[in-house]
């Protein structure tokens, strides 16, 4: 029998662990792909196969095609998009965590990964960050450290690279931009807070990425990073190609109305003393907390003022949808004849047609 | 009822235990905070605490009576995580009523009913989010990450949670045993709000909400109960026979798995399994931190499932 006296373990001392996963998230166009990249070169593993470099992105992603694959259908699934600028869509997408057997394919996933490609993982996806519990879930199911970089660009300089290489998708705006660029780093903060994680600066990276990387491979206990060679330092300075930076862009470039503005950049300001050595602390926490809840607040007036057009737009879809190409036989029977069969007739014959409501 | 401006009086005239709801004084922060109402969980709290400070914002301890040192207890685990300012200590300092037919005839809006103890608890919530726990309750990885992520991701969404749990019987040190047989379902997780008050139901208490409220059920495997062989488990409830209350599947289950551990016949109960801990390690760690996240899914194998 147990005595009074038994303790637990204090949780600081749980399972050793050896395998570490890396999570590069963070805005699209914030040097995402240069991290995970980085991290590769020097000897971490990117599941393979990688979506295929463009001329967006002529370095390559650093993207698995399983895992981008797997994010698009979950957005999908929860009605989510990549640049979703409501507050709302972070419960939405965080609800798959709860489905079991979504958790039990990321992990058999994962699983295989550090099987085939060793005890180190980086994971990177534009997408990911809608889906960090389901992740957080599978790293611990295979004993693995999950661990989190946050790629740092200022708004200003995200938008107006967005609209440079994504012009197609124009019709967003910069408003809208500014707002999705605004949830995405709000809640990604929020996210990993607590969690082992670094935010690095795009500018830093690419004026001198051996700071930041070093910093990374020493926090998170990365062997590819503290025992990489010389020849591997080459070949990510080979990699990183410092004119990567292209679009640089001030408030002056970006219209959007002011407290929008405030709010954005208030959230930049904070986000990136962050990556201040020292400076992820609470006192910066509780800032980025109110300008969350300000944010919030913002959309929900801005969603209400702007309720007429989403009812419009939901009449227009629900207008384009195709007719049903069967009709059930019962369905052809005018409302005012079926009103004269009694209700109680009327369940009898649903039941016993199967279609009970 | 009697009148209070903002909440509940209750009927004994104890003015400082009436309940005074935290929205009508001011606005809520954002963010979850547990509640938990305990009474003698001394034994339990290291266990229990830890892993829930390190899940939520804040957590509210309401001790009733404890002869244990509970509340020491707790004090002492918050302050050795770090977690002191984020943590209230208060107590109830009046006898409840039993669960069953002790608590149906007491009216609901005496200090003495678990209506008004459940209220006047959770009305020391200053966040948006509530959810009530039991102090025998221990929280996996798996059920720490899940909870950290609802605490801000849940923030006016409106919706209940389901946590499913694990009961796990202690026979020592380095044996257990987890019942696997019934799905043990119930909502503990609520916004905060005058449509989610308790109200009085026969047995015990009920949380009202909404029934336009999503209901979001969270995954198996985040949660066990502990209960110690050697303690005896049934002493909160005014009688043990619940064969004629079709509303305590949930007790009848817990009471034939009980029978049978004590009388040595564990193996015959369908869906408990014997689990042994390696070594040096407590069985109450090695579930939650290691057999449980390796187990296969679906954990209760058995279709039908305990909604209590």
């Amino acid at each position: 029998m147990p005595t009074p006296e038994a303790q637990p373990t204090p949780l600081s001392e749980a399972i050793p662990v050896e395998r570490r996963v890396v999570f590069v998230v963070g805005s699209g166009r914030s040097g995402t792909s240069t991290m995970a990249g980085a991290l590769r070169t020097l000897g971490m593993h990117v599941p393979q196969p990688e979506v295929a470099a463009d001329e967006t992105n002529p370095k390559g992603f650093g993207e698995p095609q399983w895992v981008v694959d797997f994010h698009d259908e979950l957005l999908r699934r929860c009605n989510v998009q990549v640049s979703d600028a409501r507050p709302s869509a972070w419960f939405e997408s965080g609800k798959l965590a709860a489905f079991e057997p979504l958790r039990e394919r990321l992990h058999d996933w994962l699983e295989q990964q550090f099987v085939e490609g060793g005890p180190e993982l980086v994971v990177k996806d534009p997408r990911l960050a809608w889906f960090l519990g389901l992740w957080r879930a599978a790293a611990l199911r295979c004993d693995a450290t999950p661990a989190y970089v946050t790629m740092l660009r200022p708004v200003t300089e995200v938008v107006g690279s967005k609209q440079r290489y994504y012009a197609a998708q124009r019709s967003a705006g910069e408003v809208q931009r500014t707002a999705a660029w605004v949830n995405m780093m709000l809640h990604t903060e929020r996210s990993t807070r607590g969690s082992a994680r670094r935010f690095v600066r795009y500018a830093d990276m690419l004026k001198d990425w051996t700071v930041p990387v070093f910093a990374i491979g020493q926090a998170f206990d990365l062997d590819a990073v503290k025992s990489a060679t010389a020849n591997d330092v080459r070949r990510v300075h080979q990699f990183i190609d410092p004119t990567l930076r292209r679009v640089q862009l001030t408030w002056d470039d970006v219209e959007v109305p002011d407290r929008l503005r405030e709010i954005a950049e208030e959230s930049w300001q904070h986000l990136d003393r962050l990556a201040d050595e020292g400076g992820d602390v609470p006192a910066v926490h509780e800032v980025l907390d109110q300008l969350r809840a300000a944010y919030s607040e913002l959309y929900g007036e801005a969603e209400a003022m702007a309720h007429s057009t989403a009812l419009a737009a939901r009449r227009e879809g629900l207008a384009q949808q195709p007719e049903p190409a069967v009709r059930h036989g019962v369905d052809r029977v005018p409302h005012g004849v079926r009103k004269l069969v009694p209700g109680s007739v009327r369940r009898g014959l649903r039941k016993a047609l199967g279609r009970e409501r | 009822m009697a009148e209070h401006p903002g909440g509940i009086a209750n009927r004994e005239g104890e003015t400082a235990y009436d309940v005074t709801w935290p929205w009508t004084t001011g606005r809520l922060e954002p963010g979850l905070t547990c509640v938990f109402r305990v009474k003698n969980e001394a034994r339990n709290l290291p266990w229990v605490l830890p892993p829930m400070l390190e899940a939520v914002q804040h957590v509210v301890l309401v001790d009733n009576g404890s002869d244990d040192g509970t509340p020491e207890i707790a004090q002492r685990v918050a302050e050795e995580c770090g977690a002191a300012e984020r943590f209230t200590l208060t107590s109830y300092p009046f006898r409840v009523s039993r669960a069953g037919p002790e608590h149906l005839a007491t009216p609901p809006d005496s200090v003495h009913s678990l209506t008004h103890f459940y209220n006047w608890s959770f009305s020391q919530v200053r966040t948006s989010y509530s959810m009530k726990w039991d102090g025998d309750m221990v929280l996996t990885r798996e059920g720490v990450a899940a909870l950290a992520d609802l605490s801000w991701q849940l923030e006016g969404s409106g919706a209940v949670v389901l946590v499913p749990r694990h009961p796990v019987s202690i026979e020592s040190e380095s044996v257990a045993w987890i019942d696997l047989g019934f799905r043990f379902l119930e909502p503990w997780i609520y916004p905060m709000g005058p449509e989610y008050t308790f109200v009085k139901a026969f047995e015990w208490e009920v949380r009202e909400f909404p029934s336009t409220a999503e209901r979001l059920i969270l995954p198996e495997g985040l949660c066990v109960e502990l209960k110690w062989l050697d303690a005896d488990e049934f002493a909160h409830w005014s009688h043990t026979s619940f064969e004629d209350s079709t509303r305590a599947p949930r007790k009848r289950r817990e009471w034939e798995v009980y029978s049978a551990l004590t009388a040595g016949r564990g193996e015959e109960v369908e869906g408990l399994q014997r689990i042994e801990a390696p070594p040096g390690v407590h069985v109450v760690d090695h579930i939650t931190r290691t057999w449980l996240p390796h187990a296969e899914r679906p954990l209760v194998r058995r279709l039908g499932r305990l909604e209590v």
